[in-house]
Order: structure tokens, then C-alpha cells, then sequence
């Protein structure tokens, strides 16, 4: 970031409290939670890509959830209703 | 550059443009196509501020009339009019300079022709002989487009009379603020020339590489026009939205609306020296781009010479940079509203706490997927080599109740995670009845965030009732401890000996960690 904008920003520090640093932090722990980009591992991945990728990976997240609650619905279908297996399958639903 | 390149796109673009109208061609009907800025009038004459091959010029609708800058008294009818449509339409400043810019690009051959222009409007206006001293033919040919009839909103046109005005308006917008409306032109000029000299830094870097320069230019040339036509300028700039020298950081771009407007108001900054640093530079780079685009240089060579190559090399850097991080910034901030979207009632609206809101989302949801997979992966063995152990294993989680399900052989995959997830949080003793592990591992992803399941296949149907979202349940429990893990230390019944001691051992090191 440019030198003039973390001056910026620690002039705004006052009202806004939100550094460039913290942000960048934030977008570090991000960039770790994401699989692709973890093993880059490198300080250069630009927050506008570790951006793109967390988008991509919520979405492919909820895909995810998607299928697997679908899968779970039908395992609810075979078992019996009072079973035990029937509770954990829905409490997985309802998560 | 990238934006030199645009220009020369539009450049011929624009030549070809039918809408655009010659200057020459004066005609009441000529002159719509040409959008011109203001139209009013002087002397019975209809006189427009018309873009005329990129610059503006204050021309009469009879045609063959004199092409003048604009009089104060044609300036101040400027202001009364309102400022046409077209204008704003066209000079509309964005933030981002660079979409003004891209809206008109420059066309350097017009532009060089119109440089060379009558002299002889603008002599008078000569104040600017100073400014123009690295480039007479500058002030000379910039007066003449003005009168020219103003570009329609084509791109091509717009650009360059609009860069011209870019030093305008930072002139203006000062000007506007501390003068009013039809200020006499010394102390417009003064301004003026104080204006110039504070912008000049920020304009220059502010300015596209391609198209500050010629902007700056013919800035000059209107600049050069007298006291008079700043007086009028002001009073238009008043009119106008932009407060040009300030806003936007100093961006010359923001000039640029009130520029075009006022172009045939013609900036009366008769101080031109305070100017023509800002103006050097910016010219320098208006001339790179004009030899870039192959037009006449007159111009340009004169500006380089009188310049000198380390400020264009330093304004262009500079330039560039802010442009490089300009758009970095907006690619920023686009993917951040993308992300907004994709979290579940987000309503952060500074970044940082809504980086934050991405990361528990993120991990409550991979948290998730984790589990309804061992689900499906478990169900089925579950029920079939598992059931004697349900009573024992209905202590709180399904996930518990999975975890337990490691006794038999069990895929080592699906547990994998847990352990990496959760060992972090609290150090477990293996070794428990109920592989306590898994048990004690369970009230942990609740502690964080985990889903406030309580298995109890005695009451199943009744324990789901207080399931949240996991994800509401993390944003719930971040701020304290976890609610719910005291509900499902209380929900253990069957297995209360053994997950009570657990749930007690846990909520003595809940408490401590």
C-alpha cells in the first residue's frame, strides 16, 4: 500500500479505527482459510485475488451444503423416523 | 500508455463521427449535433460553447462569425442558462477520472488546427504570455477552440477541451469559493494563479497520462483569456456541481465538468505563471500523447522545451501510479461487495468487520460441510454395526454421536479434521469411557461455533428445537461464552456420568480458557 494511504488511513484512524494493517491482517487469515490460496503461502497474493477466491469459495461452499443436505434428506427417507440415526440426520439438517 | 491508446481509438472514431460538426460549419441545425454547452446570447448573436474537434469555443451560431472566447458579459449568460444537458451528460466526473477521460478522447490534429487558430480573439487575452512562454502558439490556439463550437458528447471531442478546463476548474472551484460570481478577473486571477499553483501537484499526478496534458493545455489557453472570463467562469463554476480545485483530491478531472462549461468562459487567469507549472507538467504530458497520437506538435515541442523532461518523467510516474492504484482500489472494493452479498445477513458496512464476518462464516461453513459429511458417511454404518451404542452415544453433538462411531473401524478421514480443528482448543484427555475424545470434542466446535445440537435419542424430536444456524450461533457466542455449551452439559441425561464429569471438566477449562 502506498505510503499515502496508510497516512490516510491513520488519519482517519480517529473516526474510523480501521487500519490498513488490520485489513490486510484479515485478509491473511482469509487468504489461510482458503484452500487454493493456502498453499501459496506467499505475502504477494493481492487482496483483490484473495477477495475473488473467498467469493468463489463460499459459493462452492454452498454447493457443498447443498448436496450433502440433499443427501442427508434422502438418508432421512430410508430410516426410521424414530430412530436415533433419523434424530442425527436431521439435527444435521437443521444445522 | 494504455490511455494514449484510447485516444487514438476515439480519435478516429470520433473523426468519423457524423454528429461531430466542424466548427466552420455555423449553422443553426450545425450546431445541435454539436451538444453545445451553454448556449446563450451575446450581441443578438447566438453564441454557443460548442466542442469544436475537442476544445471548446464560444461560437456564433451566424455562421463565419467571429469565433471569441467568452466575453464575461456572453459569461455571465453562461451562468444564467443552464448548463446544458449535454455538458454534464458528457463531462460527468466521476471519481474515477479516468472514465471522464474515456469518454473523449483527444483528437490531436483538431486540436493542433484550433491551436493555430485566429490569434486574434485571444491576443488581447495574451496575459497569459508568461504561461505561454515555453508554447505561444499555446495560448493563441487555445483560445480559438474555445469560441469553436464544443464537441457533442461524442468521446473523441470531449476529451481534450475538457482536459483544458481540468486546470480551469481547479482554478475556478477556488475561485467560485472565494469570489462568487463574477468576480472581477484580477482577483479571480490571483486566485487563479494560487489555485494552479496548489493544484499543480495533485493535478499532475491526478491527471491520465494521456489526457491531463492536453486538458492542462487548453486550460491555458482559456486561462489566458482575462479577468473577465474567470469572473464568468466562477459564476458558472458556481452553477456547477464540482468545486473543481478541491475536490476529488485535487484530481484535475473533477475541473474537467466545470471546465467544459466554462470554457467559453474561459478562465480569466491572468497570472498564467502560477499556472503554467501546472500546466507544464500536464502538458508535457498532453504533448507525449499528441506525438504519441501523431498530431501536429507544435505544441509539444514547445512544451517540452519549456518544461524540461524530469517533471514529465516524474508528473507520468506519479500519474501512473495513481491510475494503477485507482483501479487496484476499485477491484478491491468490487470484490468486497461481491463478498458482502454472498454472507448471510451481513450488514458491516467498514471493511474490516466485514473481512471478519467472511472469516466465521467461512469456517462455520466449512465446520458444516464437515459434519453433514461424516453424517452421510457414518449414517449408514451407524445404524447398522453402531446401534448398540447409540444410548452412549447420544451425548449432545451428532457429531458425538459420529465420533463415537470411530470405536469400530472407522474412517480415520472424516475425523481427521476434528482433531485438527478442535485438539487446538482445549487439550483432551484420550482416554475416556466414551472415547472421551470424541465427546469432549463435541462441546468444543459448540463452544466456537459449532451448531447447538443436543442428540438425546430418548427425546430426539425434542432437543432439535433449539438448533441455530451455526453461523448465527458463532456470531451470538463470539462476543461470550458460549451459551449453549451449559445447555448441552445440561441435556446429557443418559450419559450424564460420564459426560457430566466430562461436561464439568470442560466447563472448568471453558471457563479458564
Amino acid at each position: 500500500m502506498s505510503s499515502r494511504r496508510s497516512s490516510r488511513s491513520s488519519r482517519q484512524s480517529g473516526s474510523s479505527r480501521i487500519s490498513d494493517d488490520q485489513i490486510s491482517d484479515l485478509v491473511t487469515k482469509l487468504q489461510h482459510l482458503i484452500p487454493e490460496l493456502r498453499r501459496r503461502r506467499s505475502d504477494k497474493v493481492s487482496a483483490s485475488k484473495v477477495l475473488q477466491e473467498t467469493c468463489n469459495y463460499i459459493r462452492n461452499l454452498h454447493r457443498e451444503v447443498d448436496d450433502l443436505s440433499d443427501r442427508l434428506s434422502e438418508l432421512l427417507a430410508s430410516t426410521d423416523d424414530d430412530s436415533a440415526e433419523a434424530a442425527i440426520i436431521r439435527s444435521l439438517l437443521n444445522y | 500508455m494504455n490511455h494514449h491508446h484510447h485516444h487514438h481509438h476515439f480519435v478516429p472514431d470520433f473523426e468519423t463521427d457524423d454528429d461531430y460538426v466542424n466548427a466552420n460549419t455555423n449553422s443553426s441545425s450545425s450546431n445541435l449535433p454539436r451538444k453545445p454547452i451553454i448556449g446563450e446570447e451575446e450581441d443578438g448573436d447566438l453564441m454557443e460553447l460548442l466542442w469544436h474537434n475537442g476544445q471548446v469555443v464560444l461560437q456564433n451560431q451566424r455562421p463565419n462569425t467571429k469565433k471569441q472566447p467568452l466575453s464575461s458579459s456572453a459569461a455571465v449568460k453562461l451562468h444564467n442558462g443552464a448548463p446544458p444537458p449535454p455538458l454534464d451528460h458528457n463531462l460527468f466526473i466521476q471519481e474515477d477520472e479516468m472514465s471522464s477521460w474515456l469518454h473523449y478522447p483527444l483528437r490531436d490534429d483538431d486540436f493542433c488546427s484550433d491551436l493555430f487558430f485566429p490569434a486574434a480573439p485571444s491576443s488581447e487575452r495574451q496575459t497569459s504570455n508568461q504561461v505561454t512562454a515555453a508554447r505561444p502558439p499555446v495560448p493563441s490556439s487555445v483560445r480559438p477552440p474555445e469560441p469553436s463550437s464544443m464537441r457533442p458528447p461524442a468521446p473523441s471531442s470531449v476529451k481534450p477541451p475538457v482536459r483544458n478546463f481540468m486546470n480551469f476548474s481547479r482554478l475556478r472551484g477556488d475561485f467560485t469559493g472565494r469570489n462568487g460570481r463574477g468576480e472581477s478577473g484580477p482577483s479571480i486571477a490571483k486566485s487563479t494563479v494560487r489555485e494552479s499553483a496548489k493544484v499543480n501537484p495533485s493535478a499532475t499526478p491526478a491527471s491520465s497520462a494521456a489526457r491531463e496534458p492536453d486538458l492542462t493545455r487548453r486550460t491555458d489557453g482559456a486561462d489566458s483569456r482575462g479577468a473577465g472570463d474567470l469572473g464568468s467562469k466562477s459564476a458558472v463554476d458556481g452553477g456547477g456541481a464540482y468545486t473543481v480545485g478541491h475536490n476529488r483530491k485535487g484530481k484535475a478531472v473533477v475541473t474537467t465538468e466545470r471546465t467544459s462549461e466554462n470554457l467559453g468562459a474561459s478562465s480569466s487567469v491572468a497570472s498564467k505563471s502560477e499556472i503554467e507549472p501546472l500546466e507544464t507538467i500536464v502538458d508535457e504530458r498532453k504533448r507525449k500523447e499528441r506525438e504519441e497520437v501523431g498530431s501536429t506538435e507544435c505544441r509539444n515541442e514547445e512544451a517540452k522545451q519549456g518544461r524540461g523532461s524530469s517533471s514529465t518523467k516524474r508528473s507520468r510516474a506519479a500519474e501512473v501510479h495513481n491510475l494503477s492504484e485507482r483501479k487496484r482500489r476499485d477491484r478491491i472494493n468490487e470484490r468486497m461487495k461481491a463478498l458482502q452479498e454472498l454472507i448471510p445477513r451481513c450488514n458491516k458496512s467498514d471493511k474490516a468487520s466485514m473481512l471478519d464476518e467472511a472469516i466465521e462464516y467461512m469456517k462455520s461453513l466449512q465446520l458444516q460441510i464437515q459434519m453433514m459429511s461424516m453424517g452421510c458417511g457414518m449414517m449408514p454404518m451407524m445404524y447398522t454395526s453402531m446401534q448398540q451404542y447409540m444410548p452412549h452415544m447420544a451425548m449432545g453433538m451428532g457429531m458425538g454421536v459420529e465420533m463415537g462411531m470411530n470405536r469400530p473401524p472407522p474412517p480415520p478421514p472424516p475425523f481427521m479434521p476434528f482433531p485438527n480443528m478442535l485438539a487446538s482448543q482445549r487439550p483432551l484427555p484420550p482416554q475416556t469411557r466414551m472415547g472421551g475424545y470424541p465427546a469432549v470434542q463435541a462441546s468444543d466446535p459448540s463452544r466456537v461455533y459449532g451448531p447447538n445440537q443436543q442428540f438425546d435419542p430418548n427425546s430426539s424430536q425434542a432437543q432439535f428445537s433449539g438448533y441455530m444456524d451455526p453461523f448465527q450461533q458463532f456470531r451470538s457466542l463470539h462476543p461470550s461464552q458460549p451459551p449453549q455449551f451449559q445447555n448441552q452439559a445440561a441435556s446429557y441425561p443418559s450419559s450424564s456420568r460420564v459426560s457430566s464429569s466430562k461436561e464439568s471438566e470442560d466447563h472448568g477449562n471453558q471457563t479458564t480458557s
